[in-house]
């Protein structure tokens, strides 16, 4: 295991020193290779771990008054670290044939630097297993990651962007910290300890740890109200970079709600589960209205992140609520919920900014309504985002489907609970999330068409080459996985297992979701014979000669009165459709396309002379109805200015301009900002200048501390 | 002669002296001539419109060969009216249409059929001749215009695209037609939007353009005639009947009473037919099946009474210079009455029920409101006008025939919504109705035409108010009762001029409701 | 909402019984001319009225072609020796092609989409034509549905003339329908170009535009006579000339 850790820091550490030797446009391609090279090493480690059940321990050196650094892999951090790999290996490559545009404008070795410093810190974090370490590591890294982001650093806006990050990212780390801190009590700051010591924590101050680490990781993970950095940001973080920053850290701030409010502060209270349930709804929908109503791809893609972020955190909480209250095996549910759809973001975000950066870079604009007919020029990324589209609006038979179907049937479970109050919140907050995922179809079948379907609405558009091979062979990887994790969910969760055990003190997820179907499983007599029956003239056992596994059907088992709660199979729904496709085309070629020939026309028109691009559908036009219905949210402002020309009815133009102020400036950002505006300005009125009154302050201050000293 | 034309004369003579020379019309005619120099053109219009509150009636333009434009103002309140005459220097003329709105069109009109230019004016150019088929330059209305052969004469503009004039980020601009619905008149719509509401509606119109004022020239006047009731199909009796008065007021015939008041009984059923058709594609337009229903019944009821009273459903072939081709028989004529009085009665009953059915009013209340003073600046007729305030009729203001001896009221509303439009045509079609019965019951004995007519040269404006408003038509006869110019006015034009008015600022659902509550005709704005 | 489903009921059935018994109430067809018998010198005056040249002076009498008759009715009025008139309606004529695209089978006749392309009209056609949906005619009992897309479209009813403005219209609508499809020309402009004749904006008629297979002649056809035209179509109802010739007369045996 060892090993293995050792090459890929030492490949992170080539990486950061390796481009100043050489010339700027072969540093791009080391890029590509040592970090396809260390992304697939860091796969193989974590693997050992997740799969294998090897562990991973090593103390580091130690520092006196905290304790020792301690660096421990158990399967939690394993599998972000896979997820990490996954996004970490086509995003090399990636990365190095994007880097090709910045040739001249900015250096590219300063890019690899950072690249690979982040790289390791990617790897890191997860792994530390002591306060001190964690706190240090994640310092470096939302330095790093501002680096990256004000790559472009002659805009600026970019770099007010990532100023604006790295400033909520500091206030961020003060939370975790602060949250460490009252963790550790008088303890030491390694995790076994505190996982101790936390067991006596008094109820405040179990809100108060689990309010700092929800809203400090909040800040990375994206949610509501700390999440004003992350559009801004997304969108001025340079192509290559935007896949890890989706990919990558944002997972690293769930990696801590998870870490601290469900591991080492175990739930015992169902409060602060539904504080993050209603956090995790509100972010999603507020994620979603926003995205739909972008005409930017990359600001719509990072809206959607956030939207995303919120389902996890909603279904986390969820789980800690089903934790708290006593119910192992639904909080094992929810927990497979969260992390895969976890996995299953990471791989379509990144597909989609893979898909988005191809186009930006080969078309040279992202705004849907200067977009349009790119799939002419471009068929194999526009088949690629399609795919991305189908998973992130959670249509079988992709990944999107699975995890959002186990996240909303988690909500269900609410059933099982008594307390009427939380079955409310439960259930308000589920119809919260439908709505998302129904906008989320909205919102995608928009980015998708608009800009690749249809009339090109600008020369641009209409001028695309096909995207390079170092843009397409990622994105097929990802497609593909999209494909697999969707058709093979039985699979995938009781490899989630392992993560999922220590935190729902033994209950495991395929326990609850997958029954073993099949034959030659070695559980399959743990079900009831008539049970079995029942289920195999429906089909279940289909596949047992050749597939591995407990079987492939998704399901959640009841009691007497309710045998199934829910149930579902993907893979057996992939065939099936695969067939009926297949059938209604062959019966189609074989009938009817053999007696006429398919014509060709042009698109009627209504009978103009052309039909212009300008006569078609705008992504703002098709997403209008959102943003008239949702007007609360989104309160526009119209700035209309009709110009005429000569006397009172002749108009020359009508120019009307729609400002937007985010709803979450309006309430938070600037409300606060506001406020240390003026106490800065009662503080200002101390400096008046006078000698005397400074002394005197100085006088007062000494005396304080003498009284304070005296009566503690 | 009416005392405001005398003292309209007299002001002119004294605030402009000899740049503008009055004269005023002989014995009956209410008509005061203003003969100005190009360089007043704009001052005498706008005191005209904006001071004296006179309507803009039409812009007449003939090649004699010396070019000759007549701006025709007419008082609403029965003032009479005021020809303002003038002449181009070089072909070009100072455009009146910054003041006087209501000219905007008739100037685009002649600047592309006759090729002169109004300086001033900032939209000419493709509008009666459609640019992607003609080009730019062909002035088909002058007197030597040989027709244009379909190899050589046609430069098409290739790369013409409608002019685009909302700039918002996401704008598109949504083409509707000319072919969009089942059965309906071609007409393109430029709808410009960002997504739910339309923010700038412009019709692009004379799709069915047939050349109608210059075929005209060249045939005899009893052949106009037949064009003249092929204007507009719909309100073919009206049209024939202005342009027959016309003739007679160049030829001073004066025609019998059976006559006129056959001619108002036979108007007024057009009108009666007219509005039920209006009422019909109202009730089409917001689904309201059953009610449509019953309206179409009612149409073709009177489809049906006006065939077997005439000869033909649509009243083609009646009017004849001198009065009416055919007599009626006093029965009949009953028979007819009877029959428009229980359609009437049908229209009052569907009313009520319509005026409870709030579903029907939600699509119509407040959506498509044209105000007063915009529909004054654009010149609206007819019942559109009315339903904002404007209650100008020429059966009022200008009677003729017999509408003097009728005694019937105008209806007039303010608010200008869809609904005032609908209750304007309710109760014209009940006054219609009425005046239909008064007329059945005293139809003077008498002749029913003036035998022989000779027809002399001279020019005259014929006048009439058309089921959607007033029309006029302006004839000049040269020797042996040869048309030599026929100006034709319509209704519609100057409505569809003052359509997006009311299409402009509501959302997509209320575009064909709104079309619909303006009833207007694609063919007789187009002639 | 209850009085609205009330009033439709107590209104009846008002729907014509064409074509299983021919429709008789007053005011529903103006009719057309009729070839007619006359001496010579009385022909030559009534040819020389018609402003259309719809009467051509034939053998011992008067032909007509009804495809130029624009009911202007002097033909009728105001002569002594005026022509015989026809007061039915059932005056459509078709041209049967042997182009597989232009014909229907069985399978039409009971069902139809139409789409209506005014290509120059006055109206009045236009406002006939739009009569079918009425309660009188109810073209819906025959399967004949208006369509405002040429994508849905089997017929395409064309009234006017065509109008320079409108060929590409019209011509984007026919190429848009599919196969098989049929055009059904309505009214005297739209046959022959009617009173407005060819000039630099009018062409004359569609028939030398778009391959037409039904004529229907009438200055408006009345609904029953586009009915008549459009079953015609269908191939429910059989053809009729519209050259209607005067009969020669049979020789006396002496």
């Amino acid at each position: 295991m060892e090993p293995l850790l050792l090459v890929i820091l030492g490949l992170c550490a080539i990486g950061m020193v390796l481009p100043f030797v050489f010339q700027e446009h072969r540093a791009r391609l080391i890029v590509g290779w040592l970090g396809a090279g260390a992304a697939l090493a860091l796969l193989c480690f974590s693997g050992a771990c997740l799969f294998g059940g090897s562990r991973f321990e090593v103390g580091l050196w130690t520092i006196p008054p905290f304790g020792e650094l301690r660096l421990s892999a158990d399967k939690l951090s394993a599998l972000f670290l896979f997820v990490s790999g996954i996004v970490l290996l086509p995003s090399s490559v990636f990365a190095s044939g994007t880097l090709a545009d910045y040739l001249g404008r900015y250096s590219i070795r300063v890019f690899s630097a950072w690249y690979f410093g982040l790289f390791a810190t990617l790897v890191l974090i997860p792994l530390s297993g002591d306060g001190l370490s964690f706190l240090m590591l994640w310092e470096l890294m939302s330095i790093l990651v501002y680096l990256l982001v004000s790559y472009e650093h002659e805009v600026a806006e970019y770099v007010r962007s990532a100023y604006l990050m790295l400033a909520l990212g500091e206030a961020g780390t003060l939370f975790i910290a602060l949250a460490f801190i009252i963790l550790a009590g008088r303890g030491a700051l390694d995790f076994g300890a505190i996982r101790a010591s936390s067991a006596g924590l008094s109820v405040n101050l179990r809100w108060v740890v689990f309010l700092l680490a929800l809203l400090g990781f909040g800040v990375k993970a994206g949610l509501v109200p700390v999440n004003v950095w992350l559009p801004q940001a997304y969108t001025s973080a340079p192509l290559p970079f935007v896949p890890v920053l989706a990919g990558a850290t944002l997972n690293l701030g769930l990696y801590g709600i998870v870490r601290v409010d469900a591991d080492l502060l175990a739930p015992v209270m169902a409060g602060p589960g539904l504080v993050a349930i209603v956090l995790g709804s509100v972010t999603a929908l507020l994620g979603i209205l926003y995205a739909t109503t972008q005409s930017d791809l990359k600001t719509l893609l990072a809206h959607s992140s956030i939207e995303n972020a919120g389902i996890i955190t909603a279904v986390l909480g969820a789980a800690f609520v089903f934790v708290a209250l006593g119910h192992p095996a639904v909080a094992a549910i929810a927990f497979a919920a969260a992390f895969y759809h976890l996995v299953n973001h990471s791989v379509y975000k990144t597909l989609l900014f893979f898909a988005v950066g191809a186009v930006d870079s080969r078309v040279g604009t992202r705004n849907i309504d200067r977009l349009g007919g790119v799939i002419k020029v471009m068929p194999l990324t526009a088949a690629f985002f399609l795919v991305g589209a189908l998973s992130i609006s959670a249509l079988p038979p992709f990944n999107g489907f699975v995890s959002e179907w186990l996240a909303l049937q988690t909500m269900l479970q609410s059933a099982i609970l008594t307390t009427t109050g939380i079955r409310i919140t439960f259930a308000i907050c589920g119809a919260i999330l439908a709505l998302t995922a129904a906008l989320a179809v909205t919102c995608f079948v928009k980015a998708f068409a608009m800009s690749f379907l249809g009339m090109p609405r600008s020369d641009r558009a209409a001028g695309g080459r096909r995207a390079s091979r170092s843009a397409t062979l990622p994105m097929a990887f990802l497609a593909a996985l999209c494909l697999l994790l969707g058709v093979m969910p039985t699979y995938v969760i009781p490899v989630l297992d392992g993560a999922i055990e220590p935190l729902t003190h033994g209950a495991q997820a395929a326990q609850a979701l997958v029954p073993p179907f099949f034959e030659n499983s070695p559980a399959h007599h743990e079900l009831p014979a008539a049970f079995v029956a029942d289920f195999h003239t429906l089909g279940a056992q289909v596949g047992q000669s050749f597939l591995p596994g407990r079987g492939l059907v998704v399901m959640h088992r009841g009691g007497e009165s309710n045998p199934v709660v829910f149930a579902m199979s993907t893979s057996y729904l992939a065939v099936t459709l695969g067939v009926m496709l297949l059938a209604a085309y062959a019966i189609f070629r074989l009938t009817i396309a053999r007696r006429r020939a398919v014509a060709r026309r042009q698109v009627w028109d209504g009978g103009i002379r052309r039909l212009l691009p300008e006569m078609t559908y705008t992504g703002t036009g098709f997403s209008n109805p959102v943003r008239v219905v949702f007007e609360a949210v989104f309160r526009p402002t119209m700035v209309e200015d009709t110009r005429e020309t000569v006397g009172k009815h002749f108009r020359a133009a009508i120019r009307r301009t729609r400002g937007e102020n985010h709803v979450l400036d309006r309430l938070v950002l600037e409300p606060i900002g506001d406020a240390a505006i003026s106490i800065a300005n009662a503080f200002a009125r101390m400096h008046h200048g006078f000698l005397n009154a400074y002394v005197f302050y100085g006088l007062g201050a000494l005396i304080l501390g003498l009284l304070i000293a005296r009566f503690s | 002669m009416s005392a405001e034309l005398e003292r309209l004369a007299e002001y002119a003579k004294a605030r402009w002296a000899s740049r503008v020379r009055s004269s005023l019309g002989e014995g009956e005619e209410q008509l005061c001539r203003l003969d100005c120099d190009a360089s007043e053109l704009r001052a005498v219009c706008d005191w005209l419109f904006s001071e004296r509150h006179y309507s803009f009636g039409g812009l007449v333009a003939e090649q004699r060969p010396s070019w000759k434009l007549q701006y025709l103002f007419y008082g609403a309140a029965g003032e009479g009216w005021v020809y303002v005459v003038s002449e181009p220097t070089a072909e070009q003329m100072p455009s009146i249409s910054p003041m006087v709105h209501a000219a905007d069109w008739h100037e685009r009109e002649v600047e592309d059929l006759f090729g002169l230019s109004f300086e001033g004016h900032p939209r000419l150019g493709d509008f009666v001749l459609h640019n992607d088929v003609w080009g730019e330059g062909l002035a088909p209305m002058r007197k030597d215009f040989e027709g244009v052969s379909r190899d050589e004469g046609l430069q098409p503009d290739p790369n013409w695209k409608p002019r685009r004039i909302v700039e918002e980020e996401g704008a598109f601009a949504m083409p509707v037609g000319p072919i969009f619905s089942s059965a309906t008149a071609p007409v393109h719509f430029q709808l410009e939007t960002v997504g739910e509401d339309v923010i700038r509606a412009l019709p692009r119109l004379f799709y069915t353009y047939r050349g109608l004022e210059k075929m005209a020239e060249g045939r005899r006047a009893e052949d106009v005639v037949l064009l003249a009731e092929r204007i507009s199909g719909t309100s073919a009796f009206a049209h024939s009947l202005g342009f027959c008065q016309a003739v007679e007021r160049v030829c001073g015939v004066m025609i019998p009473e059976r006559a006129s008041a056959l001619r108002v009984f036979l108007a007024e059923l057009e009108r009666l037919r007219h509005h039920a058709a209006a009422i019909h594609g109202i009730c089409e337009s917001t689904g309201l099946a059953v009610a449509a229903a019953q309206a179409a019944i009612l149409e073709e009821d009177l489809l049906r009474t006006s065939g077997s009273l005439t000869g033909h459903r649509y009243l083609f072939g009646m009017n004849t210079v001198g009065g009416l081709a055919i007599d009626l028989g006093e029965s009949e004529c009953r028979r007819a009455a009877t029959e428009a009085a229980r359609v009437a009665a049908g229209l009052a009953g569907l009313q009520s029920m319509l005026s409870v059915s709030s579903s029907f009013l939600d699509r119509l209340e407040d959506v498509g409101g044209v105000s007063t003073n915009d529909a004054r600046d654009f010149g609206l007729v007819g019942p559109i006008a009315r339903a904002s305030g404007l209650s100008r009729d020429l059966r009022v203001a200008q009677p003729y025939c017999d509408y003097d001896r009728v005694r019937f009221r105008i209806p007039e509303e303010s608010e200008g919504d869809g609904y005032a439009r609908l209750r304007i045509l309710f109760r014209e079609a009940e006054q219609s109705a009425g005046i239909i019965s008064a007329v059945a019951e005293r139809i003077p004995e008498g002749r029913f035409r003036v035998p022989e007519v000779a027809l002399r040269a001279g020019a005259a404006l014929g006048w009439v108010e058309a089921p959607g408003g007033a029309a006029l038509h302006w004839v000049r006869l040269g020797s042996g009762g040869v048309v030599e110019r026929y100006r034709i006015v319509t209704p519609s034009f100057a409505n569809w001029h003052g359509f997006r008015l009311a299409a402009e600022n509501f959302a997509f659902q209320d575009f064909p409701i709104i079309l619909a509550t303006f009833a207007l005709s694609v063919h007789e704005n187009d002639r | 909402m209850s009085q609205w489903v009330i009033k439709g009921l107590a209104s009846g059935i008002k729907s014509s019984r064409y074509p299983d018994v021919m429709e008789a109430a007053p005011g529903t067809a103006p009719g057309l001319p009729y070839a007619t018998r006359m001496a010579s010198h009385l022909a030559e005056a009534l040819t020389a009225r018609c402003p259309t040249a719809a009467l051509e002076q034939a053998a011992g009498g008067v032909d007509v072609n009804l495809r130029r008759c624009i009911h202007c009715f002097r033909c009728v009025r105001g002569t002594d020796a005026p022509i015989s008139w026809d007061a039915g309606y059932e005056t459509a004529a078709s041209a049967e092609s042997n182009d597989p695209s232009r014909r229907f089978g069985a399978s039409f006749s009971s069902s139809a989409h139409i789409l209506v392309v005014d290509a120059g009209d006055c109206g009045a056609c236009l406002s006939e034509v739009r009569q079918l949906n009425n309660p009188y005619y109810n073209m819906h009992r025959f399967g004949f549905f208006f369509t405002p897309t040429p994508r849905h479209a089997d017929l395409l009813l064309v009234v006017g003339t065509l109008t320079e403005h409108m060929r590409v219209p019209l011509r984007k609508a026919y190429e848009a329908m599919p196969t098989p499809k049929r055009v059904v020309a309505v009214g005297s402009c739209a046959l022959s170009g009617g009173v407005f004749g060819r000039n630099f904006m009018c062409a004359g008629g569609i028939a030398e535009f778009l391959p037409v297979d039904v004529e229907v002649p009438g200055n408006p056809p009345p609904p029953l006579a586009i009915l008549h035209g459009l079953l015609v179509a269908v191939g429910r109802k059989s053809s009729v000339s519209l050259q209607r010739r005067v009969e020669p007369v049979a020789m006396r045996r002496e």
